[in-house]
């Protein structure tokens, strides 16, 4: 009979629920690709979060890897710092693209304006 | 196609009590003048009321603001080839009869003529918190253009067609008035002021709470500061 395993060599039962929920979002994100809800550089964007949670829950002692790489000495604190981090970037990123965007529908809705104008003789 | 003739641009946002009256107005002070009256996204009868009096009219299907719609009317200037720009708001408060001075400025060289408040003429008080934040933004305007600007946040002003092409272009964003005097000067445009009098407005209420002010007034110097920062 095989000796039971170490707590530490098998996923606990926190890791399985983050590996879910990894890919339950990565599931909601695929839909809603399949439904054309949205960007395929967004996709990619979101996926490899997803991945990340997965690879993280999986392989625990990768926090430990992390922190020892950034020379922090508690490891959640690099992983919350990583995730805030990764948050920043990513509400940067998305006022840039409001804000283009918002140019567009300036641009857009100036240019039917023009195209409209009534004109007290002709109307 | 070029016109000799020059355009007025009457800014409206829910004006329907008034923009009819004002339209009149500008047809009397400028006989020999087109009025363009932007509505910028009214909710009320703006539009109708507008061209009932004689305008043409541009609707903005969505409310874009004040820079957005004076960029409308500098657009339809640029692309119908007008000679001069007059740019008024639609409530009644730049009084028209000061509108041919103002073409008188730019016929006479300036692509840029700001009508002011503050000489001569003597024009209804604004409150003291406006009053102080218009010295304040005279004094930041005036160090930068290197010229006395008295009332950067007139928007009682008239545009050469070169103005007038510029400005359609490449514009403020929200409140243009004292980012588009330091643009102008980066540009090498002729700024002049021409004494003008405004009116209290007669209906509907300013969207410029104190509050509001405040951050107008900090906005308008992180605009002029980066306005500073770009490529001519």
């Amino acid at each position: 009979m095989a000796p039971p395993r170490k707590e530490t060599e098998r996923m606990s039962r926190s890791s399985w629920i983050i590996l879910a929920a990894a890919v339950l979002f990565a599931v909601e994100i695929v839909t809603s690709a399949r439904a054309n809800r949205t960007h395929e550089k967004h996709i990619l964007g979101w996926l490899g979060v997803c991945g990340a949670i997965a690879a993280l829950a999986i392989w625990r002692p990768g926090i430990d890897v992390l922190a020892n790489a950034m020379g922090v000495y508690y490891p959640p604190s690099a992983l919350f710092f990583l995730c805030c981090a990764a948050l920043l970037v990513m509400v940067y990123r998305l006022s840039l693209g409001l804000a283009q965007e918002r140019e567009k529908v300036r641009k857009l809705a100036q240019e039917i304006a023009l195209l409209s104008v009534s004109r007290p003789d002709r109307d | 196609m070029d016109q000799p003739r020059p355009l007025a641009v009457l800014l409206a946002l829910d004006e329907e009590a008034c923009i009819a009256h004002t339209v009149r107005e500008v047809k009397v002070a400028l006989p020999d003048a087109d009025v363009l009256v932007v509505d910028d996204g009214s909710s009320d009868d703006t539009a109708r009321e507008a061209l009932t009096a004689g305008a043409m009219v541009a609707r903005h299907p969505i409310n874009l603001g004040v820079s957005a719609a004076e960029a409308t009317g500098l657009s339809y200037a640029h692309r119908e080839g007008y000679s001069a720009v007059v740019r008024m708001d639609g409530d009644g408060q730049h009084d028209p009869v000061f509108a041919s001075a103002l073409l008188s400025a730019v016929r006479d060289g300036a692509d840029l003529a700001v009508g002011t408040r503050f000489a001569e003429l003597r024009s209804f008080e604004s409150t003291a918190l406006r009053r102080a934040g218009n010295a304040f933004l005279s004094s930041v305007v005036s160090a930068l253009c290197g010229q006395k600007v008295t009332d950067p946040t007139s928007g009682f002003r008239a545009f050469s067609a070169r103005g007038a092409a510029f400005f359609a272009g490449v514009h403020p964003h929200d409140y243009p008035e004292p980012e588009s005097l330091l643009m102008a000067h980066r540009q090498g445009f002729r700024i002049r002021e021409v004494p003008v009098r405004m009116r209290a407005r007669t209906t509907g209420k300013s969207s410029l709470t104190p509050g509001r002010s405040a951050y107008y007034m900090v906005k308008t110097s992180l605009a002029l500061t980066l306005e500073l920062l770009r490529a001519r």
